[in-house]
């Protein structure tokens, strides 16, 4: 498969997608991953292969070990392809928030792939050869960027597949996911990486699953609910309706639609963010120049050393998130913050298992918009940033698994249909979003 | 401490030594004015009742993920990725 | 002017493996960062997993100090910036700790404990070109990176070095009757001490390794206090670092520079729920305690208060011996007086502790049994006991080999008649009512026994010999 590493190094000169790429094919073949090419989000740990997570702090860093999702797809015979680009750490809804390459749209060059598994999503689309992605989701970057690029992006429950060998961005959240051009490309990739795994204590024991089997384009009796809260203020009304004509595509091959209410929706942004940065502020403490990564000549104190790393290290959003999550859990913040934000997550938690009470599945636009352009996106507060992951941030906060399946276009940018589940419940995704990508 | 929910330059300062994060005084203003308007926008949060309810430390929660006491070596070179080493020692900044 | 101290005591658990990760916990001889992984390195992606035995370990600690374990904890996440730290943060125990609220008895007076959790140890840091305030550099061996610890918190119960030492000792002991803690590891047990005067603020030391370098601490930190106080300086809260090569204290750290810790629950780990079938579990595994240990040697060997303490509280080691002996010997009165009165002292003048000493239990005993079967006599065994200590030669065959069996009734008859008959002006005396005549008769027997014979004894058949006459 070496014609495959120099078209996706073509590829990469096009569109801005690899931090690392592969410099040979040493797949092994022979399961059910021969012949494809699997990228890695920059996140994920590949042995010997550069591995920055987006971060200039992470320069120069080979992984002494295999993430568990690597090494369970190599084990299936896959080419690992190479390092996929992304905001730094995670940080971003655009994948411009890093110092390596920012990855373009497939569909318009001018604007954003979205974050923060954009080079996954970017790749996935414009990719010509057999390809599946590992992506990685903590507040909806799985999502986010196939919406925008227009492909399937689905994020498992969270502990369905294992963090092994993932830079941690917010632990309680974090979850590996897969992108693919089909449902079935998905359906074969979470296949192959969830599971148990003895090296991540937060992993669910169900055992692994053949989601293949839900590709049965059948949603006869299936129950969607329609949450209220995901059509309101800041939805684009052509993407509204998008998402609608899919529902209604649901509803005509024998679902059942009902509109219900997730009242915690709005507040579950602070949540999500107070949460995402407290554990993130923690997570990058360790990137102190000492034992791997940036280093600098060791002068000054420990104290001067580490702050000199550190600052020049870190891209802007990066120190943004190091200040906020320090301060969200700093002596006389830390109730009004932290353990806050901790309680309104069961408060969301809740909203869902009731929901689920009464449908199987929840549709909703992805994102509020299409991806956004360059120039559009350098004009923007950083709140303005973060506002745009509110569809996608109480799902994540609530980690149940969610699929966004392209349903249509407008201004010639695809939709993205959120389609999310109770959890371990992917296979209800799998049979929803093919159903739809059958009817076409 | 009246309000939790606001922030101001000294604030920032302090967070920026805990957090060993060299700042500039263009940082500092910057992301002052910046935290600013987020924690205004993240203030709501304190209208959700919250009485009585626990914390969520993981969306769905576990225990007992446990190992046996087994010492399984670690077959590797811990210092192949740092300049900063003597020896078979890590190499370090003094303390003060 | 009456100190208050509580004590901070981080304990080395004793496993195989470090607390999070499979690496060994036994580096001695091992090169630098010889036991590492990318876990207890905290290298990206590297996720922690909890060491049962570590729990089960921390479980009966808390119980033996009668806390109450929590049916639920969780660990935590405290950071601060340290080279001694790969993560910047440790992994401890914050808001739902293993166990609150127990006691240990001290001489009859409760001494609390506020709280028992667990966390892992950092590396160790060597300061390259001078001391920990003047170095050019450190070098770092993560060996000790992640190894698991007890830390035990007290009350301020504490009301002087002395007693802080005693408590010490005390928990070193049960911790080493639990089988969790190895006394003779090197920094198995390091302390923060907490110590003010009553009305003034807290100082606390760090980082103390030895009971007694934790009361000559103390003593200094105290009379430091003292002297501010007498010239009216207000003692300031603060931390303080404590040099035992000069024994004497300097400030590490002023209150405004203390550290934010910014807890958060750590969020690789899941909670820990401990049912109550776990900890009777737990329970019934536990080891009879120092201080019932002592009550059973009173009661079941009649062994007298004091003695039954000292060899418990010597260590497990004299305990052990001393049940050994009993069960070769079963005579436990005179095991505990021989092990109180002679053995410590000789090993004492030898220098030396019971486990690096040759002395053995079946080898001891044997000494107690030439006495008993009257062929030494006690004074001889006093002598002998000290030689035994130093080559843990056999008694018996020392005795044998050298003579010293106590002279048969026919030697013993034999030198008695010809004392007798060479000595007629004290024998004469003797009758004449001089009774010193007999202690000059019987330092003549002894020396022609070469003194293999009880004085008591002897005089005894000397008299029935002249009554006889
Ligand atoms: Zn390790």
């Amino acid at each position: 498969m070496t014609g495959v590493i120099e078209r996706a190094r073509t590829l990469d000169e096009e569109y801005g997608i690899f931090n690392a790429l592969a410099e040979s094919d040493d797949s092994t073949g022979g399961g059910r991953l021969e012949g494809v090419a699997v990228s890695v989000k920059d996140n994920i740990c590949v042995m010997g292969m550069e591995t920055r997570a987006g971060s200039r702090v992470l320069e120069g860093y080979r992984p002494p070990f295999d993430a568990t999702v690597v090494k369970k797809c190599r084990e299936e015979g896959a080419l690992i392809l190479g390092k996929t680009t992304q905001d730094e750490f995670g940080f971003g809804t655009f994948s411009v928030n890093t110092p390596f390459k920012v990855p373009l749209n497939p569909h318009d060059r001018e604007r954003s792939a979205g974050g923060s598994s954009g080079g996954a999503a970017c790749l996935t689309s414009v990719a010509d050869f057999p390809h599946l992605a590992l992506a990685e989701s903590t507040g909806g970057s799985i999502s986010c960027p196939a919406s925008f690029c227009g492909v399937v992006g689905l994020t498992p429950t969270y502990g369905r597949t294992s963090r092994w060998g993932l830079v941690d961005y917010a632990n309680s959240l974090d979850k590996i996911g897969v992108m693919g051009k089909t449902v079935a490309d998905a359906a074969l990739l979470l296949s192959v990486i969830s599971g148990p795994d003895e090296y991540d204590s937060t992993v669910s024991q169900a055992q692994p699953e053949d989601f293949t089997e839900y590709l049965q384009n059948d949603v006869e009796g299936l129950r969607v609910g329609v949450p209220r809260e995901y059509f309101g203020e800041g939805v684009d009304t052509g993407v509204s309706e998008a998402v609608w004509g899919a529902i209604k595509g649901l509803e005509s091959q024998g679902a059942t639609v009902k509109e219900l209410s997730l009242p915690h929706t709005g507040v579950s942004l602070a949540s999500y963010y107070i949460i995402a940065m407290a554990e993130a502020s923690t997570n990058l403490a360790k990137f102190s120049g000492l034992r791997y990564g940036l280093h600098l000549p060791l002068e000054g104190s420990f104290d001067d050393y580490f702050s000199r790393v550190r600052a020049r290290g870190f891209s802007e959003e990066a120190k943004r998130r190091v200040i906020l999550g320090t301060f969200t859990r700093m002596a006389g913040y830390r109730d009004a913050y932290y353990l806050k934000a901790l309680r309104v997550r069961t408060r969301v938690i809740e909203d869902f298992k009731r929901a689920f009470e009464e449908v199987d599945v929840l549709a909703a636009p992805t994102m509020p918009v299409v991806a956004p352009r360059f120039d559009e996106i350098s004009g923007m507060e950083p709140i303005q940033h973060y506002m745009m992951d509110v569809l996608t941030v109480a799902p994540n906060l609530a980690g149940i698994p969610m699929i966004s399946f392209p349903c249509g276009r407008v201004h010639g940018m695809p939709v993205g249909l959120h389609l999310m589940a109770d959890h371990m419940g992917e296979g209800k995704l799998i049979r929803a979003a093919h159903a739809l990508e059958v009817r076409g | 401490m009246s309000d939790q929910w606001t922030i101001d330059r000294g604030l920032v300062e302090r967070i920026s030594k805990v957090a060993r994060l060299e700042l500039t005084q263009d940082e500092v203003e910057k992301f002052t004015g910046q935290l600013k308007v987020i924690l205004e926008a993240f203030r709501e949060l304190d209208d959700v009742d919250t009485e009585g309810v626990e914390p969520s430390f993981h969306p769905q929660e576990l225990s007992n993920v446990l190992r046996e006491d087994e010492a399984t070596p670690w077959n590797w070179d811990p210092l192949e990725n740092t300049e900063h080493r003597e020896g078979r020692h890590f190499k370090g900044p003094r303390i003060q | 002017m009456k100190a208050v101290i509580g004590l901070e005591v981080h304990v080395q658990l004793e496993t195989e493996s470090k607390l999070f990760c499979g690496c060994s916990t036994d580096s001695e001889g091992a090169e630098p960062n010889g036991n590492t992984c990318p876990i207890c390195l905290g290298f990206p992606g590297a996720k922690p997993k909890v060491n049962r035995r570590a729990v089960e370990h921390a479980v009966k600690i808390a119980r033996a100090l009668e806390c109450d374990v929590r049916p639920r904890f969780y660990f935590s996440r405290k950071s601060y910036f340290y080279p001694d730290m790969p993560k910047n943060f440790q992994i401890t125990q914050y808001e739902m700790p293993l166990a609150l609220g127990g006691r240990l008895l001290l001489d009859g007076r409760s001494i609390g404990i506020t709280r028992v959790h667990m966390e892992e140890d950092p590396a160790r840091l060597v300061h390259v070109g001078g001391g920990i305030s003047s170095s050019l550099y450190t070098l770092i061996d993560h060996n000790r990176s992640g190894v698991p610890l007890v830390e035990i918190v007290t009350d301020p119960d504490l009301a002087s070095s002395r007693e802080a030492r005693m408590f010490l000792e005390k928990l070193g002991l049960i911790l080493e009757h639990l089988g969790v803690y190895d006394p003779g590891r090197e920094g198995g047990l390091r302390v923060d001490a907490n110590v003010s005067l009553e009305g003034g603020q807290r100082v606390e030391v760090k980082n103390i390794t030895g009971f007694r370098a934790v009361e000559d601490a103390l003593n200094y930190e105290i009379i430091r206090q003292e002297s501010m106080a007498n010239m009216g300086i207000a003692v300031e809260r603060e931390t303080r670092h404590y040099d035992a090569e000069t024994n004497t204290t300097s400030t590490l750290r002023r209150k405004e520079q203390e550290e934010d810790y910014g807890y958060i629950t750590e969020p690789d780990l899941v909670r820990i729920d401990v049912d109550d079938a776990w900890i009777s579990r737990l329970e019934s595994e536990m080891p009879e305690l120092p201080d019932a240990r002592i009550q059973r040697y009173v009661d079941e060997h009649g062994v007298p208060l004091f003695q039954a303490g000292i060899i418990v509280n010597t260590g497990l080691d004299l305990s052990r011996f001393f049940e050994e002996c009993v069960g070769l010997f079963p005579e436990p009165g005179m095991v505990a007086n021989w092990i109180v009165t002679f053995l410590l002292k000789s090993l004492n003048y030898e220098g030396i502790g019971l486990r690096e000493s040759k002395v053995r239990p079946g080898t001891f005993v044997e000494l107690l049994g030439l006495i008993g079967e009257g062929t030494i006599t006690e004074r001889l065994a006093r002598e002998l006991i000290k030689e035994y200590v130093g080559t843990g030669e056999s008694p018996r065959s020392l005795v044998e080999r050298r003579g010293l069996a106590s002279a048969g009734r026919e030697e013993l008859g034999e030198a008695i008649d010809e004392v007798l008959s060479d000595n007629r002006k004290a024998v004469a005396d003797y009758r004449a009512g001089q009774t010193r005549a007999l202690d000059f008769l019987l330092g003549q027997v002894l020396r022609r026994i070469r003194a293999r014979g009880d004085p008591v004894e002897v005089k005894r058949l000397i008299r029935d010999a002249l009554d006889s006459e």
